[in-house]
């Protein structure tokens, strides 16, 4: 076979398996969107149906008209605010301090740190709590956001970026008169902005969508995030319907699937980083 | 007053030992090339000096104070890498500022220097770029911008020519040169792996290999008189031929026996070889003082022609003596050389080099 027509073969072949792979995963999101827009008897309905009718927003209406869903969106942006900001500050402080100072210690305690990554946060969560509450932090989103300000992978994204920047221009920086610190801020961060980019997005989308962490650490329903928020909805039956849950949901994710279209090149960066070297 | 003293420096990296005791003295306002092959620890003497690696034995001294403990910072020393590091994210004018502003001089101040050396430079126009925006030769004069802005004592260069193209090398060696030394008249060290640079800019050249320092002189000198095989052999382009043999004595005359036939050792050289009869010998005879004949001549020796390379201007002409190793004579005229000819060769009788085999010393 003549390879461009071999190449062309191919090409078509990996689109259709990932196509396929793709509305595999696309039908339930596009099954609740459609769905957002029915009553819950039509929605209901066997055999399903797939074009509203009566087309009715009611359901985005009822959301709305909770008074804690509002609160439970602030939360979760408070919630994810912190955790961005303080990941951003720290794990690139960290991150510059194990790729780019030397001090005794320095590799095992990186080598610790990474160990870390491979313990289950299932087996941290007692101590974690028993601290938080220890702290009088408990039921609060300060408490919570606490225990997610620093994360290993940050630090490790960090870092493999920071060795990734020529050394010459370091040591030039060095001459020109920056110390450690002068040089954090002039030209590691600068120059470490698709690293922050990546970080920034990895930490957003991990808090907005964090489930467990909230559902233990947080208590009173007004201080709820939105996906425990939404799920306390669903239990406590507030609705008899699960169509506003499903509104909820796609409320929910919309920053999410937003912020993926707008930044997934720093997504994608981020991998290639943490896959660079070692 | 800023001279520049190595004393008996060493720095190893693991149980690799990059600089090895060295001593190298640079004079106030001389312009130092330090010159070897890749790997010899040209970079890390450099960067003993700028203060980036600390020396495990030895003292450094700029000016009149020792400086093993003193912070980079405070060196008033500049250097210019070999790939620029120029600070990407900064446009040009950022770049030039950024060691007055770690400096602390006032904004006017800055500006007015900035814009100062700029002119000097001819870069005036690239101030707002970004380096990603420049092309080689100009990112190059930005390095050397951010450098000079600073008034520094010492220059220290790392192959600052190497990312050029040849013909704007050609032109930068000799910008260079009238830059740092005529016009700022600074104290430079300017580390190059090609002797064409080093011959051409320096006024003094240390040649070094494998952490050490072999031979410290004038282009001249280190060229008509080098101390041992590895100058000898590195500094000259296309390389001198080293020829080994026996040194004997027949009848009176000295000779090399080099197994296939003696050569006549001349006379002027007599008297220096005359201790060393009996003893293995390297005799060095650069190509431009090879003269080859493909008649018959009284007293030349016998060769084979293993192949040639015109040049243009030259060919170079590989032959070979014992049929094992290859030697190299540069000629003019070679309409007649055929591969595997038999011809007649000869060296200029005043311009022999002898070296002792087991030392490598030069033998004068
Ligand atoms: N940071 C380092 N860690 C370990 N070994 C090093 C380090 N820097 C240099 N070396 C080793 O020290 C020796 C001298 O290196 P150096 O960079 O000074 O050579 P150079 O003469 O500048 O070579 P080149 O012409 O290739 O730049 C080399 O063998 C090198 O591998
Ligand atoms: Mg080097």
């Amino acid at each position: 076979m003549n390879p461009r027509v071999r190449k062309r073969l191919w090409v078509i072949a990996t689109y259709v398996v990932l196509s396929f792979f793709a509305f595999i995963y696309l039908v339930p999101f596009i099954r609740s969107f459609i769905a957002s827009f029915m009553t819950w008897e039509q929605a209901s309905a066997y055999p399903p149906q797939w074009i509203p009718n009566p087309f009715t927003l009611i359901n985005y209406v009822k959301l709305f008209r909770l008074e804690l869903f509002p609160r439970w969106i602030l939360n979760t942006a408070i919630y994810a605010g912190i955790i961005v900001a303080g990941n951003i500050v720290l794990t690139s402080m960290a991150g510059y301090a194990f790729a780019r100072l030397s001090f005794p210690g320095r590799d095992a305690l990186f080598s610790a740190l990474l160990a870390l990554l491979m313990v289950p946060a299932f087996i941290t969560l007692v101590p974690n709590y028993i601290i938080i509450y220890r702290l009088g932090l408990i039921d609060n989103i300060l408490g919570l956001a606490l225990l997610g300000i620093a994360n290993v992978s940050s630090i490790f994204l960090m870092r493999q970026y920071f060795l990734s920047l020529p050394q010459e221009v370091f040591d030039a920086a060095r001459l020109d008169g920056c110390g450690p610190v002068k040089a954090y801020f002039y030209i590691a961060l600068p120059l470490a902005k698709p690293a922050l980019g990546a970080v920034a997005v990895y930490q957003f989308l991990g808090a907005w969508n964090a489930f467990l962490g909230p559902l233990i650490f947080l208590r009173s329903p007004e201080n709820f995030t939105l996906p425990v928020g939404l799920s306390f909805a669903f239990a406590r039956t507030m609705w008899t319907e699960y169509t506003p849950i499903i509104a909820g949901s796609l409320v929910a994710a919309a920053p999410t699937i937003l912020l993926f279209i707008v930044l997934n090149k720093y997504l994608i960066r981020g991998i290639a980083i943490t896959a660079g070297k070692g | 007053m800023a001279r520049v003293l190595l004393k008996n420096v060493t720095k190893r990296f693991g149980s690799v030992v990059a600089v090895d005791n060295v001593r190298l003295e640079v004079k106030d306002k001389e312009f130092m090339v330090l010159l070897g092959p890749s790997g010899c620890g040209k970079s890390t003497t450099l960067r003993l000096i700028a203060g980036l690696e600390t020396p495990d034995e030895g003292e450094i001294w700029i000016g009149d104070r020792i400086v093993n403990e003193v912070d980079p910072t405070e060196r008033n020393v500049a250097m210019v890498f070999q790939s620029y590091a120029l600070y990407p994210h900064m446009t040009v004018y950022q770049n030039i500022e950024f060691p007055l502003k770690m400096a602390r001089v006032p904004k006017h101040e800055r500006h007015r220097r900035v814009i100062e050396v700029a002119r000097f430079l001819g870069i005036e126009d690239l101030l707002n770029r970004y380096p990603r925006q420049l092309s080689g030769g100009q990112q190059q004069r930005v390095a050397l911008a951010r450098a000079i802005v600073r008034e520094p004592e010492v220059f220290l260069l790392d192959e600052p020519l190497s990312n050029l193209d040849a013909k704007l090398r050609i032109r930068m060696r000799f910008e260079l040169r009238k830059l740092l030394h005529d016009e700022l008249k600074v104290t430079t060290i300017y580390v190059t792996h090609d002797q064409v640079e080093a011959m051409t800019m320096a006024d003094r050249i240390a040649v070094m290999n494998k952490g050490r320092i072999q031979q410290v002189g004038s282009p001249r000198e280190v060229f008509e008189k080098p101390q041992n095989l590895f100058v000898a052999g590195f500094i000259g382009v296309p390389p001198m031929n080293f020829l080994e043999g026996t040194l004997v004595e027949v009848e009176g005359r000295i000779k090399l026996d080099l197994g296939e036939y003696q050569i006549e050792v001349p006379s002027n050289y007599w008297s220096i070889l005359k201790n060393h009869v009996g003893r293995t010998i390297v005799m060095g005879v650069r190509p431009q003082d090879v003269y080859i004949s493909i008649k018959p001549v009284k007293g030349w020796y016998k060769a084979i022609i293993v192949g040639y390379e015109p040049l243009g201007t030259e060919t170079y002409i590989h032959f070979t003596i014992d049929k094992k190793k290859d030697y190299i004579a540069i000629a003019k005229d070679v309409d007649t050389i055929r591969l595997g000819m038999e011809v007649y060769w000869h060296p200029n009788p005043n311009r022999l080099y002898f070296f002792d085999k087991n030392t490598g010393k030069a033998l004068y």
